[in-house]
């Protein structure tokens, strides 16, 4: 497994959430926009989002519905309330994690103990 | 579609291998990615070669489906929770002295193979790489449903007295019983 696919492992269904965010999208959209977001970073299997998307409905966090597009049959989601909350609370989390993290990270150097 | 034969090829292995909602999903997806190749300039074969590549390894995709697929997940709960279920039906037969029970020979033996059958395929789903064997676990939890019916009307009409670990598995049962009945739409309908 690529490293980023590891790193995102935890963290995949909060970012398909952040990709609805902005409103509707079809399954290649959605994992374009991680793409894209993560400028290049997060690049999926593409044919492996559609499972966790499916797995996102299944918890009510997005609503899926069929519409036709050039001829073709087109999934699209949306973010249910429950799942703009879930990404509220995701939000919020990651932030005071981010800050605690940085907070060690980029602080000076330890001062020596005997 | 693009009608590239790369492409057609990769859809008809998918169609093999999961449900038409499915790989209408990713037939759409897959079109949008070859033609965001095409649209960089790559040539029809490249572009169709780019995209499929792009979705991953057929076998890949499969198995992620797998993974969530409600038929797997249901078999894997009932699994996990079979043993619990074993203890406390088989506490409360044995604190009831169930060999007294008026019950046919028959009967006991219907219901003991229905339940190894039920098992064997809820195993089978569980460590299946196949998404439709994944549907087995429909019957497997209609007759999960059945049994546990079986068995709660065989304690009404044949027990002599409620024992505490039947005061346990005979909830157990009707909330495997909801359980069960609930989930069997959810996985026949993928």
């Amino acid at each position: 497994m690529r490293p980023e696919a590891q790193a995102l492992k935890g963290h995949l269904d909060v970012l398909l959430l952040a990709a609805l965010a902005g409103g509707p999208q079809h399954g290649y959209a959605i994992k374009e926009a991680l793409r894209e977001g993560s400028g290049g970073r997060f690049d999926l299997p593409t044919g492996t989002v559609y499972p966790a998307l499916h797995r996102l409905e299944r918890a009510g966090l997005i609503a899926g519905s069929w519409s036709l597009v050039d001829g073709r049959r087109r999934r699209s989601y949306r973010l249910t309330d429950e799942g703009k909350r879930k990404l509220a609370g995701e939000r919020a989390n990651w932030r005071e994690f981010a800050r605690a993290v940085t907070g060690i990270l980029e602080r000076g150097p330890w001062p020596v103990t005997s | 579609m693009a009608g590239h034969q790369l492409i057609d090829d990769y859809l008809a292995e998918l169609a093999r291998r999961l449900p038409a909602n499915d790989v209408d999903e990713l037939a759409d997806g897959l079109e949008e990615a070859f033609q965001q190749y095409r649209q960089r300039g790559l040539p029809v074969t490249s572009a169709a070669a780019a995209a499929t590549a792009e979705f991953g390894d057929p076998e890949l995709i499969t198995r992620a489906f797998v993974r969530q697929a409600p038929g797997r997940r249901a078999a894997l709960g009932l699994l996990a929770s079979g043993p619990v279920f074993a203890a406390l039906w088989g506490a409360s037969l044995i604190s009831a002295q169930a060999w007294t029970w008026r019950v046919p020979f028959g009967a006991s033996a219907v219901f003991g193979a229905t339940l190894l059958v039920v098992a064997a395929t809820l195993v089978v789903v569980a460590l299946s790489p196949n998404y439709r064997r994944t549907r087995l676990a429909g019957p497997a939890c209609g007759l999960l449903v059945l049994l546990d019916g079986a068995m709660l009307a065989t304690v009404a009409l044949a027990a002599p007295a409620l024992s505490w670990p039947m005061a346990l598995a005979i909830p157990a049962s009707v909330v495997r019983i909801g359980f069960a009945a609930r989930t069997v739409p959810r996985i026949l309908a993928r």
